[in-house]
Protein backbone atom coordinates (compact mmCIF):
# COMPACT_ATOMS: atom_id res chain seq x y z
CA UNK A 1 0.00 0.00 0.00
CA UNK A 2 2.73 2.43 1.07
CA UNK A 3 4.86 1.27 -1.83
CA UNK A 4 2.15 1.89 -4.40
CA UNK A 5 1.61 5.37 -2.95
CA UNK A 6 5.33 6.17 -3.06
CA UNK A 7 5.83 4.77 -6.57
CA UNK A 8 4.50 7.81 -8.48
CA UNK A 9 6.60 10.15 -6.30
CA UNK A 10 9.66 8.02 -6.96
CA UNK A 11 8.96 8.03 -10.71
CA UNK A 12 8.45 11.80 -10.80
CA UNK A 13 11.65 12.47 -8.88
CA UNK A 14 13.54 10.03 -11.14
CA UNK A 15 12.25 11.76 -14.27
CA UNK A 16 13.19 15.16 -12.81
CA UNK A 17 16.66 13.95 -11.92
CA UNK A 18 17.13 12.41 -15.37
CA UNK A 19 15.95 15.64 -16.98
CA UNK A 20 18.38 17.70 -14.85
CA UNK A 21 21.23 15.36 -15.68
CA UNK A 22 20.33 15.59 -19.36
CA UNK A 23 20.38 19.41 -19.23
CA UNK A 24 23.66 19.50 -17.31
CA UNK A 25 25.33 17.11 -19.75
CA UNK A 26 24.11 19.11 -22.71
CA UNK A 27 25.30 22.41 -21.25
CA UNK A 28 28.67 20.86 -20.45
CA UNK A 29 29.15 19.67 -24.05
CA UNK A 30 27.69 22.86 -25.48
CA UNK A 31 30.07 24.97 -23.38
CA UNK A 32 32.70 24.23 -26.04
CA UNK A 33 30.68 26.16 -28.63
CA UNK A 34 30.78 29.90 -29.24
CA UNK A 35 34.38 30.40 -28.05
CA UNK A 36 36.50 29.80 -31.12
CA UNK A 37 35.53 30.44 -34.72
CA UNK A 38 37.99 27.75 -35.87
CA UNK A 39 36.65 25.04 -33.55
CA UNK A 40 33.03 25.90 -34.37
CA UNK A 41 33.72 25.92 -38.10
CA UNK A 42 35.33 22.48 -37.83
CA UNK A 43 32.37 21.08 -35.89
CA UNK A 44 29.94 22.66 -38.36
CA UNK A 45 31.93 21.29 -41.31
CA UNK A 46 31.65 17.73 -40.01
CA UNK A 47 27.95 18.25 -39.30
CA UNK A 48 27.04 19.69 -42.67
CA UNK A 49 29.39 17.98 -45.10
CA UNK A 50 28.06 14.55 -46.03
CA UNK A 51 31.43 13.28 -47.22
CA UNK A 52 33.16 14.27 -44.00
CA UNK A 53 30.27 13.28 -41.79
CA UNK A 54 29.08 9.99 -43.20
CA UNK A 55 31.63 9.13 -45.92
CA UNK A 56 33.63 7.23 -43.29
CA UNK A 57 30.58 5.14 -42.39
CA UNK A 58 29.95 4.43 -46.10
CA UNK A 59 33.61 3.38 -46.52
CA UNK A 60 33.39 1.08 -43.48
CA UNK A 61 30.23 -0.45 -44.93
CA UNK A 62 31.93 -1.11 -48.30
CA UNK A 63 35.04 -2.50 -46.61
CA UNK A 64 32.94 -4.84 -44.50
CA UNK A 65 31.01 -5.93 -47.60
CA UNK A 66 34.15 -6.91 -49.53
CA UNK A 67 36.40 -7.76 -46.60
CA UNK A 68 35.58 -11.46 -45.99
CA UNK A 69 38.57 -13.76 -45.95
CA UNK A 70 36.66 -16.66 -47.46
CA UNK A 71 33.45 -16.98 -49.43
CA UNK A 72 31.75 -18.28 -46.29
CA UNK A 73 32.76 -15.30 -44.18
CA UNK A 74 31.87 -12.91 -47.04
CA UNK A 75 28.48 -14.59 -47.22
CA UNK A 76 27.96 -14.22 -43.48
CA UNK A 77 29.01 -10.55 -43.51
CA UNK A 78 26.72 -9.73 -46.43
CA UNK A 79 23.76 -11.35 -44.70
CA UNK A 80 24.35 -9.15 -41.67
CA UNK A 81 24.81 -6.03 -43.79
CA UNK A 82 21.67 -6.63 -45.90
CA UNK A 83 19.70 -7.12 -42.69
CA UNK A 84 21.29 -3.97 -41.28
CA UNK A 85 20.03 -1.95 -44.25
CA UNK A 86 16.48 -3.22 -43.69
CA UNK A 87 16.82 -2.34 -39.98
CA UNK A 88 18.21 1.13 -40.78
CA UNK A 89 15.14 1.94 -42.91
CA UNK A 90 12.86 0.75 -40.07
CA UNK A 91 14.85 2.75 -37.52
CA UNK A 92 14.66 5.99 -39.48
CA UNK A 93 10.92 5.46 -40.01
CA UNK A 94 10.40 4.86 -36.26
CA UNK A 95 12.46 7.87 -35.17
CA UNK A 96 10.70 10.13 -37.70
CA UNK A 97 7.26 8.98 -36.54
CA UNK A 98 8.21 9.36 -32.87
CA UNK A 99 9.70 12.80 -33.36
CA UNK A 100 6.49 13.94 -35.03
CA UNK A 101 4.36 12.72 -32.12
CA UNK A 102 6.58 13.48 -29.14
CA UNK A 103 6.93 17.18 -28.84
CA UNK A 104 10.36 18.35 -27.76
CA UNK A 105 11.97 21.28 -29.58
CA UNK A 106 15.70 21.33 -30.19
CA UNK A 107 17.69 22.81 -27.28
CA UNK A 108 18.74 25.76 -29.47
CA UNK A 109 15.02 26.55 -29.95
CA UNK A 110 14.46 26.16 -26.20
CA UNK A 111 16.88 29.03 -25.66
CA UNK A 112 14.06 31.37 -26.75
CA UNK A 113 10.98 32.53 -24.88
CA UNK A 114 8.57 29.71 -25.64
CA UNK A 115 5.06 28.96 -24.46
CA UNK A 116 3.90 25.39 -24.68
CA UNK A 117 0.29 24.26 -24.79
CA UNK A 118 -0.34 22.26 -21.62
CA UNK A 119 -4.00 21.29 -21.34
CA UNK A 120 -6.00 24.51 -21.29
CA UNK A 121 -3.14 26.91 -20.82
CA UNK A 122 0.05 28.14 -22.38
CA UNK A 123 2.92 27.56 -20.00
CA UNK A 124 6.28 29.28 -20.39
CA UNK A 125 9.01 26.69 -20.88
CA UNK A 126 12.27 26.66 -18.99
CA UNK A 127 14.82 28.47 -21.12
CA UNK A 128 17.95 26.55 -22.01
CA UNK A 129 20.98 28.87 -21.82
CA UNK A 130 22.80 27.30 -24.77
CA UNK A 131 25.74 28.87 -26.59
CA UNK A 132 25.57 29.35 -30.34
CA UNK A 133 28.40 28.44 -32.68
CA UNK A 134 30.33 31.19 -34.41
CA UNK A 135 30.60 29.74 -37.93
CA UNK A 136 28.70 31.45 -40.74
CA UNK A 137 25.90 28.88 -41.16
CA UNK A 138 25.19 28.62 -37.42
CA UNK A 139 25.09 32.39 -37.12
CA UNK A 140 22.66 32.56 -40.06
CA UNK A 141 20.35 30.03 -38.47
CA UNK A 142 20.67 31.82 -35.10
CA UNK A 143 19.51 35.09 -36.67
CA UNK A 144 16.72 33.24 -38.48
CA UNK A 145 15.66 31.83 -35.10
CA UNK A 146 15.59 35.32 -33.60
CA UNK A 147 13.27 36.23 -36.46
CA UNK A 148 11.03 33.29 -35.66
CA UNK A 149 12.06 31.14 -38.63
CA UNK A 150 11.63 27.71 -37.13
CA UNK A 151 11.36 24.59 -39.25
CA UNK A 152 8.83 21.93 -38.28
CA UNK A 153 11.71 19.44 -38.04
CA UNK A 154 13.20 21.57 -35.25
CA UNK A 155 10.17 21.06 -33.03
CA UNK A 156 10.55 17.31 -32.66
CA UNK A 157 14.14 16.52 -31.70
CA UNK A 158 13.31 13.41 -29.65
CA UNK A 159 14.59 10.88 -30.59
CA UNK A 160 17.52 11.81 -32.80
CA UNK A 161 17.11 10.21 -36.24
CA UNK A 162 20.83 10.73 -36.91
CA UNK A 163 21.64 8.71 -33.78
CA UNK A 164 19.16 6.00 -34.76
CA UNK A 165 20.31 5.70 -38.37
CA UNK A 166 24.06 5.88 -37.90
CA UNK A 167 24.14 3.69 -34.81
CA UNK A 168 22.05 1.05 -36.61
CA UNK A 169 24.46 1.07 -39.58
CA UNK A 170 27.58 1.18 -37.40
CA UNK A 171 26.33 -1.63 -35.16
CA UNK A 172 25.56 -3.69 -38.26
CA UNK A 173 29.10 -3.09 -39.47
CA UNK A 174 30.36 -4.05 -36.00
CA UNK A 175 28.44 -7.33 -36.18
CA UNK A 176 30.03 -8.02 -39.58
CA UNK A 177 33.53 -6.86 -38.73
CA UNK A 178 34.67 -5.84 -35.26
CA UNK A 179 37.57 -3.61 -36.35
CA UNK A 180 35.58 -1.67 -38.94
CA UNK A 181 32.63 -1.57 -36.56
CA UNK A 182 34.64 0.12 -33.80
CA UNK A 183 35.83 2.71 -36.30
CA UNK A 184 32.26 3.36 -37.51
CA UNK A 185 30.86 3.48 -33.97
CA UNK A 186 33.64 5.80 -32.79
CA UNK A 187 33.12 8.13 -35.74
CA UNK A 188 29.36 8.14 -35.17
CA UNK A 189 29.67 8.84 -31.46
CA UNK A 190 32.41 11.45 -31.51
CA UNK A 191 32.14 13.24 -34.84
CA UNK A 192 28.47 12.93 -35.83
CA UNK A 193 26.63 12.81 -32.51
CA UNK A 194 29.18 14.80 -30.49
CA UNK A 195 28.79 17.64 -33.00
CA UNK A 196 25.02 17.47 -32.67
CA UNK A 197 25.29 18.00 -28.89
CA UNK A 198 28.03 20.65 -29.05
CA UNK A 199 25.88 22.65 -31.46
CA UNK A 200 22.80 22.14 -29.19
CA UNK A 201 20.79 20.43 -31.93
CA UNK A 202 20.19 17.41 -29.72
CA UNK A 203 20.35 16.59 -26.02
CA UNK A 204 22.08 13.44 -24.72
CA UNK A 205 18.59 12.06 -24.06
CA UNK A 206 17.60 12.50 -27.75
CA UNK A 207 20.78 10.66 -28.74
CA UNK A 208 20.26 7.89 -26.17
CA UNK A 209 16.67 7.38 -27.33
CA UNK A 210 17.74 7.23 -31.00
CA UNK A 211 20.44 4.73 -30.05
CA UNK A 212 17.89 2.73 -28.05
CA UNK A 213 15.56 2.49 -31.05
CA UNK A 214 18.51 1.43 -33.23
CA UNK A 215 19.67 -1.29 -30.83
CA UNK A 216 16.17 -2.68 -30.26
CA UNK A 217 15.15 -2.73 -33.92
CA UNK A 218 18.49 -3.95 -35.25
CA UNK A 219 18.50 -6.83 -32.74
CA UNK A 220 14.89 -7.76 -33.46
CA UNK A 221 15.24 -7.55 -37.24
CA UNK A 222 18.55 -9.45 -37.25
CA UNK A 223 16.90 -12.18 -35.18
CA UNK A 224 13.67 -12.39 -37.18
CA UNK A 225 15.24 -12.23 -40.65
CA UNK A 226 17.93 -14.74 -39.84
CA UNK A 227 15.54 -17.15 -38.15
CA UNK A 228 12.57 -16.87 -40.49
CA UNK A 229 13.97 -15.61 -43.77
CA UNK A 230 17.41 -17.17 -43.86
CA UNK A 231 16.62 -18.80 -47.21
CA UNK A 232 15.98 -15.47 -48.87
CA UNK A 233 19.12 -13.98 -47.31
CA UNK A 234 21.16 -16.97 -48.56
CA UNK A 235 19.78 -16.53 -52.05
CA UNK A 236 20.47 -12.78 -52.02
CA UNK A 237 24.05 -13.16 -50.86
CA UNK A 238 24.78 -15.89 -53.39
CA UNK A 239 23.35 -13.60 -56.08
CA UNK A 240 25.75 -10.84 -54.99
CA UNK A 241 28.63 -13.26 -55.45
CA UNK A 242 27.40 -14.58 -58.80
CA UNK A 243 26.65 -11.12 -60.25
CA UNK A 244 29.48 -9.30 -58.57
CA UNK A 245 29.66 -6.38 -61.05
CA UNK A 246 25.96 -5.56 -60.72
CA UNK A 247 25.95 -6.07 -56.97
CA UNK A 248 29.03 -3.83 -56.63
CA UNK A 249 27.18 -1.08 -58.47
CA UNK A 250 24.16 -1.49 -56.20
CA UNK A 251 26.29 -1.57 -53.05
CA UNK A 252 28.07 1.59 -54.21
CA UNK A 253 24.68 3.29 -54.56
CA UNK A 254 23.63 2.04 -51.13
CA UNK A 255 26.89 3.22 -49.52
CA UNK A 256 26.48 6.55 -51.31
CA UNK A 257 22.99 6.93 -49.88
CA UNK A 258 24.12 5.86 -46.42
CA UNK A 259 26.78 8.57 -46.66
CA UNK A 260 24.14 11.17 -47.40
CA UNK A 261 21.51 9.97 -44.89
CA UNK A 262 19.28 8.89 -47.79
CA UNK A 263 18.64 12.51 -48.78
CA UNK A 264 18.46 11.64 -52.49
CA UNK A 265 16.01 8.79 -51.95
CA UNK A 266 13.85 11.11 -49.83
CA UNK A 267 13.96 13.72 -52.61
CA UNK A 268 12.96 11.04 -55.13
CA UNK A 269 10.03 9.94 -52.94
CA UNK A 270 9.03 13.60 -52.66
CA UNK A 271 9.06 13.86 -56.46
CA UNK A 272 6.85 10.75 -56.71
CA UNK A 273 4.40 12.26 -54.21
CA UNK A 274 4.34 15.53 -56.15
CA UNK A 275 3.78 13.63 -59.42
CA UNK A 276 0.89 11.75 -57.81
CA UNK A 277 -0.65 15.04 -56.68
CA UNK A 278 -0.18 16.84 -59.98
CA UNK A 279 -0.72 14.09 -62.54
CA UNK A 280 -3.05 11.57 -60.94
CA UNK A 281 -5.08 13.87 -58.70
CA UNK A 282 -4.91 16.83 -61.10
CA UNK A 283 -4.00 19.35 -58.41
CA UNK A 284 -2.38 21.96 -60.58
CA UNK B 1 17.47 -16.28 -27.51
CA UNK B 2 13.69 -16.18 -27.16
CA UNK B 3 14.05 -14.63 -23.70
CA UNK B 4 16.42 -12.07 -25.14
CA UNK B 5 13.90 -11.08 -27.81
CA UNK B 6 11.10 -10.88 -25.23
CA UNK B 7 13.25 -8.64 -23.00
CA UNK B 8 14.13 -6.38 -25.93
CA UNK B 9 10.52 -6.24 -27.17
CA UNK B 10 9.31 -5.43 -23.62
CA UNK B 11 11.92 -2.70 -23.30
CA UNK B 12 10.81 -1.24 -26.64
CA UNK B 13 7.15 -1.37 -25.62
CA UNK B 14 7.83 0.30 -22.24
CA UNK B 15 9.97 2.93 -23.94
CA UNK B 16 7.30 3.76 -26.49
CA UNK B 17 4.38 3.80 -24.08
CA UNK B 18 6.17 5.73 -21.32
CA UNK B 19 6.68 8.73 -23.60
CA UNK B 20 4.06 11.44 -23.66
CA UNK B 21 2.65 10.80 -27.11
CA UNK B 22 0.46 13.71 -28.02
CA UNK B 23 0.32 16.56 -30.43
CA UNK B 24 1.41 19.71 -28.71
CA UNK B 25 1.64 23.31 -29.67
CA UNK B 26 4.05 26.13 -29.01
CA UNK B 27 4.29 29.86 -29.33
CA UNK B 28 7.79 31.27 -29.73
CA UNK B 29 7.98 34.94 -28.78
CA UNK B 30 10.48 36.62 -31.06
CA UNK B 31 9.55 39.92 -29.46
CA UNK B 32 10.27 39.21 -25.79
CA UNK B 33 8.21 42.16 -24.59
CA UNK B 34 5.06 40.12 -25.28
CA UNK B 35 3.60 37.11 -23.52
CA UNK B 36 1.10 34.52 -24.76
CA UNK B 37 -1.96 33.11 -23.04
CA UNK B 38 -4.67 30.75 -24.17
CA UNK B 39 -7.82 32.84 -24.05
CA UNK B 40 -10.32 30.18 -25.14
CA UNK B 41 -10.61 26.80 -26.76
CA UNK B 42 -13.33 24.32 -27.71
CA UNK B 43 -14.44 24.09 -24.08
CA UNK B 44 -16.26 27.42 -24.43
CA UNK B 45 -18.24 25.95 -27.33
CA UNK B 46 -16.48 27.33 -30.41
CA UNK B 47 -15.60 25.13 -33.37
CA UNK B 48 -12.64 26.27 -35.41
CA UNK B 49 -12.95 30.02 -36.05
CA UNK B 50 -11.36 31.79 -38.97
CA UNK B 51 -12.16 35.51 -38.79
CA UNK B 52 -12.54 37.18 -35.42
CA UNK B 53 -13.29 40.75 -34.40
CA UNK B 54 -13.30 42.64 -31.12
CA UNK B 55 -16.27 44.99 -30.92
CA UNK B 56 -17.71 46.80 -27.90
CA UNK B 57 -16.32 44.42 -25.29
CA UNK B 58 -17.18 41.24 -27.17
CA UNK B 59 -15.28 38.92 -29.43
CA UNK B 60 -17.13 37.90 -32.60
CA UNK B 61 -16.23 34.74 -34.49
CA UNK B 62 -16.75 33.69 -38.10
CA UNK B 63 -16.59 30.07 -37.00
CA UNK B 64 -15.63 28.18 -40.16
CA UNK B 65 -15.29 24.79 -38.43
CA UNK B 66 -18.47 25.18 -36.37
CA UNK B 67 -20.31 26.74 -39.36
CA UNK B 68 -21.71 29.52 -37.17
CA UNK B 69 -21.52 33.17 -36.32
CA UNK B 70 -20.82 33.60 -32.61
CA UNK B 71 -20.08 36.19 -29.96
CA UNK B 72 -18.23 35.69 -26.68
CA UNK B 73 -17.06 37.47 -23.59
CA UNK B 74 -16.03 36.24 -20.16
CA UNK B 75 -19.24 37.23 -18.37
CA UNK B 76 -21.84 36.15 -20.92
CA UNK B 77 -20.00 33.19 -22.41
CA UNK B 78 -20.56 32.02 -25.97
CA UNK B 79 -23.66 33.03 -27.88
CA UNK B 80 -24.52 31.44 -31.21
CA UNK B 81 -25.95 34.20 -33.41
CA UNK B 82 -26.56 32.18 -36.57
CA UNK B 83 -25.78 28.71 -37.86
CA UNK B 84 -25.68 26.61 -41.03
CA UNK B 85 -29.45 26.17 -41.13
CA UNK B 86 -29.77 29.53 -42.89
CA UNK B 87 -27.59 28.57 -45.84
CA UNK B 88 -24.03 29.72 -45.26
CA UNK B 89 -21.28 27.09 -45.30
CA UNK B 90 -17.89 28.47 -44.30
CA UNK B 91 -17.97 31.85 -42.57
CA UNK B 92 -14.66 33.46 -43.42
CA UNK B 93 -14.21 37.06 -42.36
CA UNK B 94 -16.39 39.71 -40.73
CA UNK B 95 -16.87 43.43 -40.10
CA UNK B 96 -19.32 45.22 -37.80
CA UNK B 97 -20.76 48.68 -38.33
CA UNK B 98 -21.47 51.32 -35.70
CA UNK B 99 -25.07 50.08 -35.38
CA UNK B 100 -23.80 46.55 -34.52
CA UNK B 101 -24.86 44.98 -37.82
CA UNK B 102 -22.45 42.16 -38.67
CA UNK B 103 -21.40 41.48 -42.27
CA UNK B 104 -19.52 38.35 -43.18
CA UNK B 105 -18.16 36.45 -46.18
CA UNK B 106 -18.23 32.77 -47.05
CA UNK B 107 -15.64 31.15 -49.32
CA UNK B 108 -17.78 28.04 -49.98
CA UNK B 109 -21.34 29.36 -50.26
CA UNK B 110 -20.13 32.69 -51.63
CA UNK B 111 -22.09 35.90 -51.17
CA UNK B 112 -22.16 38.64 -48.57
CA UNK B 113 -24.22 37.95 -45.46
CA UNK B 114 -25.64 40.26 -42.83
CA UNK B 115 -26.68 39.54 -39.27
CA UNK B 116 -28.58 42.61 -38.19
CA UNK B 117 -28.44 44.18 -34.74
CA UNK B 118 -32.01 42.99 -34.13
CA UNK B 119 -31.05 39.38 -34.81
CA UNK B 120 -32.12 38.78 -38.43
CA UNK B 121 -29.93 37.04 -40.97
CA UNK B 122 -30.03 37.75 -44.69
CA UNK B 123 -27.90 37.32 -47.77
CA UNK B 124 -27.14 40.83 -49.00
CA UNK B 125 -25.86 39.58 -52.38
CA UNK B 126 -25.20 36.04 -53.50
CA UNK B 127 -23.52 33.93 -56.13
CA UNK B 128 -26.06 35.08 -58.71
CA UNK B 129 -24.50 38.55 -58.48
CA UNK B 130 -20.99 37.23 -59.06
CA UNK B 131 -19.84 36.72 -55.47
CA UNK B 132 -18.60 33.14 -55.94
CA UNK B 133 -16.02 32.61 -53.19
CA UNK B 134 -15.92 35.57 -50.86
CA UNK B 135 -12.88 36.12 -48.65
CA UNK B 136 -11.73 39.47 -47.29
CA UNK B 137 -14.19 42.16 -46.24
CA UNK B 138 -13.82 45.85 -45.34
CA UNK B 139 -16.30 48.60 -44.69
CA UNK B 140 -15.92 51.78 -46.73
CA UNK B 141 -16.60 55.24 -45.31
CA UNK B 142 -19.89 55.48 -47.24
CA UNK B 143 -21.15 52.32 -45.51
CA UNK B 144 -20.78 50.05 -48.54
CA UNK B 145 -18.84 46.81 -48.20
CA UNK B 146 -15.73 45.85 -50.15
CA UNK B 147 -15.63 42.10 -50.70
CA UNK B 148 -12.71 40.13 -52.13
CA UNK B 149 -13.44 37.10 -54.29
CA UNK B 150 -10.81 34.36 -54.51
CA UNK B 151 -12.23 32.71 -57.61
CA UNK B 152 -13.03 35.85 -59.57
CA UNK B 153 -9.73 37.44 -58.50
CA UNK B 154 -11.50 40.74 -57.98
CA UNK B 155 -12.68 43.07 -55.26
CA UNK B 156 -16.35 44.08 -55.43
CA UNK B 157 -18.25 46.92 -53.86
CA UNK B 158 -21.57 45.82 -52.38
CA UNK B 159 -24.15 48.34 -51.20
CA UNK B 160 -26.49 47.61 -48.31
CA UNK B 161 -29.35 47.04 -50.76
CA UNK B 162 -27.38 44.36 -52.59
CA UNK B 163 -26.01 46.18 -55.62
CA UNK B 164 -22.69 44.73 -56.72
CA UNK B 165 -20.10 46.63 -58.74
CA UNK B 166 -16.46 46.08 -59.56
CA UNK B 167 -14.09 47.91 -57.23
CA UNK B 168 -10.76 46.38 -58.32
CA UNK B 169 -10.90 44.27 -61.46
CA UNK B 170 -8.70 41.41 -62.65
CA UNK B 171 -6.29 43.92 -64.21
CA UNK B 172 -5.20 44.91 -60.68
CA UNK B 173 -3.48 41.51 -60.52
CA UNK B 174 -4.69 40.49 -57.08
CA UNK B 175 -5.16 36.72 -57.16
CA UNK B 176 -6.77 36.11 -53.76
CA UNK B 177 -7.92 39.10 -51.71
CA UNK B 178 -7.96 37.06 -48.50
CA UNK B 179 -8.20 39.97 -46.09
CA UNK B 180 -8.73 43.73 -46.30
CA UNK B 181 -8.67 46.62 -43.86
CA UNK B 182 -8.71 50.43 -43.98
CA UNK B 183 -6.18 52.46 -42.02
CA UNK B 184 -7.05 55.77 -40.35
CA UNK B 185 -5.93 57.71 -43.47
CA UNK B 186 -8.41 55.93 -45.71
CA UNK B 187 -5.81 53.71 -47.38
CA UNK B 188 -6.93 50.15 -48.02
CA UNK B 189 -4.55 47.28 -47.22
CA UNK B 190 -5.20 44.08 -49.16
CA UNK B 191 -3.61 40.72 -48.25
CA UNK B 192 -3.16 38.27 -51.13
CA UNK B 193 -2.14 34.92 -49.63
CA UNK B 194 -1.85 33.19 -53.00
CA UNK B 195 0.68 35.55 -54.58
CA UNK B 196 2.00 36.31 -51.08
CA UNK B 197 1.80 40.08 -51.41
CA UNK B 198 0.53 42.84 -49.15
CA UNK B 199 -0.93 45.66 -51.24
CA UNK B 200 -1.88 49.18 -50.32
CA UNK B 201 -4.49 51.06 -52.32
CA UNK B 202 -3.97 54.72 -51.54
CA UNK B 203 -6.57 57.48 -51.52
CA UNK B 204 -5.74 58.22 -55.20
CA UNK B 205 -6.60 54.60 -56.04
CA UNK B 206 -2.99 53.77 -56.82
CA UNK B 207 -2.05 50.20 -55.89
CA UNK B 208 1.35 49.65 -54.20
CA UNK B 209 3.06 46.36 -53.40
CA UNK B 210 4.10 47.02 -49.81
CA UNK B 211 5.54 43.61 -48.90
CA UNK B 212 6.43 41.04 -51.51
CA UNK B 213 8.70 38.30 -50.23
CA UNK B 214 7.31 35.24 -51.97
CA UNK B 215 8.17 32.16 -49.91
CA UNK B 216 8.89 33.87 -46.62
CA UNK B 217 5.66 35.85 -46.29
CA UNK B 218 2.04 34.95 -46.90
CA UNK B 219 -0.50 37.35 -45.35
CA UNK B 220 -3.60 35.54 -44.12
CA UNK B 221 -5.48 38.17 -42.11
CA UNK B 222 -4.69 41.82 -41.49
CA UNK B 223 -5.99 44.17 -38.81
CA UNK B 224 -5.19 47.84 -38.37
CA UNK B 225 -4.94 49.36 -34.90
CA UNK B 226 -3.33 52.57 -33.64
CA UNK B 227 -0.92 53.09 -36.53
CA UNK B 228 0.15 49.47 -36.87
CA UNK B 229 -0.96 46.66 -39.12
CA UNK B 230 -1.09 43.22 -37.48
CA UNK B 231 -0.66 40.33 -39.91
CA UNK B 232 -1.10 36.60 -39.46
CA UNK B 233 0.67 34.19 -41.78
CA UNK B 234 -0.71 30.65 -41.79
CA UNK B 235 1.92 29.36 -44.25
CA UNK B 236 4.91 30.52 -42.25
CA UNK B 237 3.05 30.26 -38.91
CA UNK B 238 3.80 33.77 -37.72
CA UNK B 239 2.32 36.96 -36.38
CA UNK B 240 3.87 40.17 -37.67
CA UNK B 241 3.43 43.85 -37.05
CA UNK B 242 3.97 46.34 -39.85
CA UNK B 243 4.31 50.03 -39.21
CA UNK B 244 4.56 52.26 -42.31
CA UNK B 245 8.13 53.40 -42.83
CA UNK B 246 9.52 50.56 -40.72
CA UNK B 247 10.61 46.98 -41.37
CA UNK B 248 8.15 44.13 -40.98
CA UNK B 249 8.67 42.74 -37.46
CA UNK B 250 7.85 39.23 -36.28
CA UNK B 251 6.12 39.17 -32.90
CA UNK B 252 5.66 35.42 -32.55
CA UNK B 253 6.05 32.14 -34.39
CA UNK B 254 3.74 29.18 -33.87
CA UNK B 255 4.30 25.46 -34.03
CA UNK B 256 2.63 22.10 -33.52
CA UNK B 257 -1.14 22.24 -33.22
CA UNK B 258 -1.03 26.03 -32.90
CA UNK B 259 0.71 26.62 -36.20
CA UNK B 260 -2.34 27.42 -38.32
CA UNK B 261 -2.90 31.03 -37.23
CA UNK B 262 -5.84 32.61 -39.02
CA UNK B 263 -7.75 35.66 -37.79
CA UNK B 264 -6.37 38.60 -35.87
CA UNK B 265 -7.94 41.48 -33.99
CA UNK B 266 -6.96 43.86 -31.18
CA UNK B 267 -9.04 44.50 -28.06
CA UNK B 268 -9.55 47.78 -26.17
CA UNK B 269 -6.46 47.19 -24.01
CA UNK B 270 -4.25 46.66 -27.06
CA UNK B 271 -4.03 42.88 -26.61
CA UNK B 272 -3.70 40.98 -29.88
CA UNK B 273 -6.23 38.17 -30.24
CA UNK B 274 -5.65 35.35 -32.70
CA UNK B 275 -7.74 32.46 -33.92
CA UNK B 276 -5.93 29.19 -34.56
CA UNK B 277 -7.47 26.41 -36.62
CA UNK B 278 -5.81 23.39 -35.05
CA UNK B 279 -8.00 20.92 -36.93
CA UNK B 280 -10.69 22.40 -39.14
CA UNK B 281 -12.16 19.02 -40.11
CA UNK B 282 -12.62 17.97 -36.50
CA UNK B 283 -13.63 21.47 -35.36
CA UNK B 284 -10.65 22.04 -33.09
CA UNK B 285 -9.76 25.67 -32.57
CA UNK B 286 -8.00 27.92 -30.08
CA UNK B 287 -7.98 31.62 -29.32
CA UNK B 288 -4.63 33.03 -28.22
CA UNK B 289 -4.02 36.37 -26.58
CA UNK B 290 -0.67 38.05 -27.18
CA UNK B 291 -0.20 40.87 -24.70
CA UNK B 292 2.59 43.06 -23.40
CA UNK B 293 4.43 41.78 -20.32
CA UNK B 294 3.34 43.64 -17.18
CA UNK B 295 6.75 45.27 -16.80
CA UNK B 296 6.38 46.70 -20.32
CA UNK B 297 2.90 47.98 -19.52
CA UNK B 298 4.22 49.58 -16.31
CA UNK B 299 7.05 51.25 -18.25
CA UNK B 300 4.52 52.69 -20.69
Amino acid sequence: MVLSALMPLFLISSVDRLSDLNDQLLLLLNSAAGRSWLFDSLVAFFLDNDLAKAGVIGCCFLAAWYGGKSSNSTNARRKILITTLVAAVCVITTTKVLSKTIFLPRPEIQSQKIYRLDGDQLVEMKRMPVRFMLDEESQKSYHALLNGDVETNDLGSFPSDHAGFFIAISLGIWLASRRLGWLALGWTAIVILGGKMISAQHTPLDIAAGAGVAIVELSAIQYVLRKRFNGILERLTSLTLRYSALSSAIVFLVAFEVSSTMIHIRAFLGLLAAMRRHVLLGMG
Amino acid sequence: MKKFVIVIASFGFIFLTSCKVQKEGIVIMTDHSYKATLLANNKIGIGSPDGLLWHKGKLYFADEGGVALESWNRTEGLKKLADASVGFLSPEDLVIDAQDNIFFTDDDAGGLWEYTADGKLREVAGKDKGLISTEGIAMAKDGSLLVGDGEQHEVFRVTRDGNVSEFLGKEAGITKPESMVFDDQGNLYIADNEDNVLYLLDANRKLHRIIDRNEAFSPETIYYSKGSLYITDSHNCKLYVYTPGEELKTIAAFGGQLKNVQGVTVDDQGNILLSVQSDLKHKVGNIIEISKEETQVAKK
